[in-house]
């Protein structure tokens, strides 16, 4: 029994940080309805300061760093530490949430998506990505505690005491004081608080302010224990939301004790796993697996309670032009597409390749959140599912080349449909919430299962069809023409396929659960089984590019299945368009390891540059236009036309939808 | 004439390039209750976001208490005394009734809450619920107590009637009216039962697809229901 207590004591450590996570995390939500998904990116960069401060004496600022001429002590370097915060937190609410305080829940996940992977890659490029370690401070010299059998050290007392005066006071100051009754009163009504005299902005400042110092205060009192590290430190934020969703996104009381119990559980789970009788193959990320089935349980347990902010207005997503197809032009990209692959060589062929193939992936978003409206991270996971099916099964049983593709699609079907299940009660940045916990899981779980993916990875054999070698080496050749063709015809295949399901019966039942769901049942649309079929289908498009990346490589690695590179391919989903296979294609080009990101090495060589570039141009755009690149041009287009004094209908019915703001209105302009 | 507290001259605004509301002149004194009739979509509402504030004035110029009302000032003309009780009623559903009031400024708040409270003693029982969990009419009972709770100079109230049966409004807007003209504020009202407004109201002005057709003092505009009818259908008359 005291080898678990003494266990539970190790978690406090983790669990005071989950706690004041979930409380930043609560405090930012009741100020602007926006689920921070950078909390935890953003309280890392204050530890990093005095980090740094006193192991460098050097400050360093988001740009450019100043240089002490020695130690400049614990004080000043706590001060500066929760200097830089406030700093960080101003600037996030500034440049990032505010603009997008109006904009569509989607505008906002992807907002605080892009904060999270451009603070996480300017951590990389400033601090590096080795863990750094930090000395202790709070009761570093006192001794150790012994209590029935099990040790306890000052220093974790104290910060479990900081960190839950600290929620108290948050607590508080929401509960008690005008200003914090008016931040609330704010998030619910942000008009009516402006007619009281209350300047939702500013107030919504205070609070970001305030849950950045909680969650800086608790990344310096857990950093001696685990080190500082950009990746863990950002991920952070996965089971603070799971605390944060037991909480019912409200109550912080419910949250600190939650998120400290938590922490204290995946330290007894380390535990147990060492131990002779817990099987090898589930060893690896079953801390992951905790806040997953605490989210699970959570929304089973209310999930209707939990408050929808803004329930009233419906998700507002770009507007969406039914496809058709088109045979001349179509046949035209596609000859232009082959003839570019042939003309490239090595790493642009490659690069251009893969741009193909996240055009797949990037097209699975499309149909579950452009067209369906469900926000999901967890595509990515489809597509390593299957391409993890490929590596291990696919080769010995012998299923010739396409078939195996779809079979092992089809398997990432299976986990789409159970992912799927909590989209049936919940929506919106809830149901993001979920699919990332879940995406984090699988990755934890599967993808870096030792037992299940070896270090070395598994290789996947190069694609055969009627003898000819469609795979992406030979000998010196690593980037083959054949390979690439191939790609180009099931992408064309994929976007076939797609155009068909968008133009058809299917299409429309999507759309109208994405407008308003009860419309869409009183129309006579079974809600569930079309976002059941939804979900399905996106995960076989996320299958069918898991298993072309799986080929790709040559083997399975689970680095190119990451939770980040999901949220990257998210981004640049939206960034292209989400509601069109268009925009899909201009997401490839954009996506990691993409044609873009080529160029991006080619020119310059730090790895890093790309996720902060990258990171940057979606917060700008997601601000800018709210409904990506693609949508954008479109509207300009019919802007220019319309001014030229060749008004046509689609350009004056674009007017109307746009004067109309609340109404979600799907134009068929094209039928 | 009493003191000028609301001096609107050409006011145009709307949503995009779309103007939803065009040449609005208008004037509040204080003490004066003002209606502003129209049927749907004829811009009562977006006459009273841009009088507050709440939406860019394209051309033409708003002054309310002294403040060139522009949008992004709506903070600072609601402190002043320019106040809105919008037509989602503005309450804010997970505070209670008392919190509500505790938003108001504390030093026009004490001065006043019993009076108000007198004014609505139904409110007065249910000081510890939650607002969303109130009827329609106590919302909108709410509404009006916490923005007469600030001490407002100029107190604007669109469609009060919305959702509500007009006996509640018939019941309530006398008492806003008595209390404008006893401390001296101007009432703009926004209303669709044009019989029970003009019959609290000392003038009204008749809005049609975004254009002011018709103003007349309420009396006279009582007396002769189908000048206000024709005007409804976008009848121009003096």
């Amino acid at each position: 029994m005291s080898t678990y207590l003494q266990f539970a004591v190790f978690g406090l450590s983790l669990g005071v940080l989950y706690a004041a996570l979930a409380n930043g995390l609560i405090m930012v939500y009741r100020a602007t309805g926006i689920i921070n998904f950078a909390m935890g990116a953003m309280a890392m960069w204050g530890g990093y300061v005095y980090a740094f401060l006193r192991k460098e004496s050097v400050l360093y600022l988001p740009v450019g760093q100043v240089y002490f001429p020695d130690d400049p002590g614990f004080w000043l370097s706590l001060i500066l530490a929760l200097a830089s915060s406030v700093l960080v937190s101003a600037l996030v609410y500034f440049l990032a949430f505010r603009p997008v305080r109006q904009a569509p829940v989607l505008a906002q996940v992807v907002v605080s998506i892009a904060v999270m992977l451009t603070l996480q890659a300017l951590a990389l490029i400033r601090f590096g990505g080795d863990t750094v370690r930090v000395d202790r401070f709070l009761a570093a010299d006192a001794d150790a505690w012994k209590i029935g059998g099990v040790t306890i050290e000052p220093q974790t007392v104290w910060f479990t005491v900081i960190v839950v005066v600290l929620s108290a006071l948050l607590w508080a100051y929401l509960r008690f004081t005008r200003q914090g009754m008016a931040t609330r009163a704010a998030a619910s009504n942000e008009r009516a608080a402006i007619l009281m005299g209350y300047s939702p902005s500013r107030l919504a400042a205070i609070a970001m302010i305030l849950a950045g110092l909680i969650a800086t205060v608790a990344v310096l009192l857990t950093a001696p224990t685990t080190g500082l590290n950009p990746v863990s430190y950002t991920l952070y934020v996965v089971p603070a939301l799971a605390v944060m969703l037991v909480a019912k996104m409200s109550s912080i009381g419910v949250a600190t004790g939650f998120g400290i119990a938590l922490g204290a559980f995946q330290s007894i789970l380390a535990y147990l796993v060492t131990q002779s009788w817990w099987p090898e193959w589930a060893a690896s990320g079953v801390d992951q697996v905790v806040p997953l089935m605490i989210v699970m349980i959570a929304l089973l347990a209310f999930g209707n309670k939990l408050p929808a902010r803004g329930s009233l207005q419906t998700m507002r997503l770009p507007d969406v032009d039914i496809p058709r197809i088109r045979p001349v032009s179509a046949t035209v990209v596609f000859v232009v597409a082959a003839a570019l692959l042939a003309l490239s060589q090595d790493e642009w062929r490659f690069g251009l390749t893969t741009s193909l193939i996240m055009t797949v992936l990037a097209l699975s978003y499309v149909i579950v959140t452009g067209y369906l409206g469900q926000i999901s991270l967890v595509q990515v996971a489809f597509a390593g599912t299957s391409g993890f099916v490929l590596s291990k099964f696919g080769q010995d049983v012998g299923i010739p080349f396409p078939i195996v593709v779809v079979v092992c699609a089809l398997t990432a079907v299976v986990v789409g449909l159970v992912v799927a299940l909590p989209a049936l009660r919940i929506r919106g940045a809830q149901l993001a919430i979920v699919t990332l916990t879940a995406a984090l899981a699988i990755e934890r779980f599967v993808f870096n299962n030792y037992s299940l993916t070896p270090a070395e990875g598994n290789n996947i054999g190069a694609p055969q069809l009627f003898g000819l070698d469609f795979g992406i080496r030979q000998g010196p050749d690593v980037s083959r023409l054949a390979f690439s063709w191939m790609v180009l015809v099931v992408v064309a295949v994929m976007v076939l396929v797609f155009v068909r399901v968008a133009s058809g019966d299917l299409g429309r039942a999507f759309l109208a659960v994405r407008a308003n769901e009860r419309a869409a049942a009183s129309a006579g649309i079974d809600v569930r089984m079309t976002k059941m079929t939804g979900f399905a289908l996106s995960a076989f498009f996320a299958g069918v590019a898991g298993c072309l990346i799986g080929y790709s490589h040559g083997q399975l690695s689970a680095s190119s299945f990451t939770v980040f590179v999901g949220l990257q391919i998210l981004a640049v989903a939206y960034l292209g368009g989400i509601t069109s296979w268009g925009g899909a294609v201009v997401a490839g080009m954009l996506a990691p390891l993409g044609l873009v990101h080529t160029v991006i090495d080619h020119f310059w060589t730090t790895g890093n540059t790309y996720a902060l570039v990258a990171g940057l141009l979606l917060i700008l755009t997601a601000i800018l236009n709210p409904s990506g690149i693609a949508g954008a041009t479109k509207h300009q287009i019919a802007f220019v036309r319309a001014h030229r004094g060749r008004r046509q209908p689609g350009a004056v019915a674009e007017t109307a939808a746009e004067i109309d703001a609340n109404a979600n209105r799907e134009r068929t302009t094209s039928v | 004439m009493s003191e000028v507290l609301l001096q609107a001259t050409g006011v145009t605004a709307g949503y995009g390039l779309v103007p939803a509301i065009q040449g609005i002149d208008l004037t509040l004194r204080a003490g004066e209750v003002v209606t502003l009739l129209g049927p749907n979509g004829a811009g009562k509402t977006t006459t009273l976001l841009a009088l507050t504030g709440l939406l860019p004035i394209s051309s033409g110029s708003v002054q309310a208490l002294g403040i060139p009302v522009k949008a992004g000032r709506a903070t600072k003309l609601s402190r002043a005394g320019t106040i809105l009780v919008p037509d989602d009623r503005g309450v804010f559903p997970d505070l209670t009734v008392s919190e509500h009031f505790r938003l108001v400024d504390s030093r026009r708040r004490r001065e006043r809450m019993a009076r108000v409270l007198d004014a609505f003693p139904a409110l007065a029982k249910l000081t510890g619920r939650r607002a969303g969990l109130l009827s329609g009419g106590e919302q909108q009972m709410l509404a009006i107590a916490k923005s007469l709770l600030a001490g407002p100079r100029i107190l604007m109230v669109d469609e009060m009637s919305l959702g509500l049966a007009p006996i509640i409004v018939q019941e309530m807007l006398p008492g806003i009216a008595a209390l404008a003209r006893e401390e001296g504020f101007a009432v703009l009202l926004v209303e669709q039962h044009v019989a029970i407004a003009l019959s609290v109201s000392d003038r009204a002005l008749v809005l049609s697809q975004g254009r002011p057709v018709l103003e007349d003092s309420a009396a006279a505009l009582l007396a002769d229901p189908s000048r206000v009818e024709t005007a409804y259908f976008g009848a121009v008359s003096a």
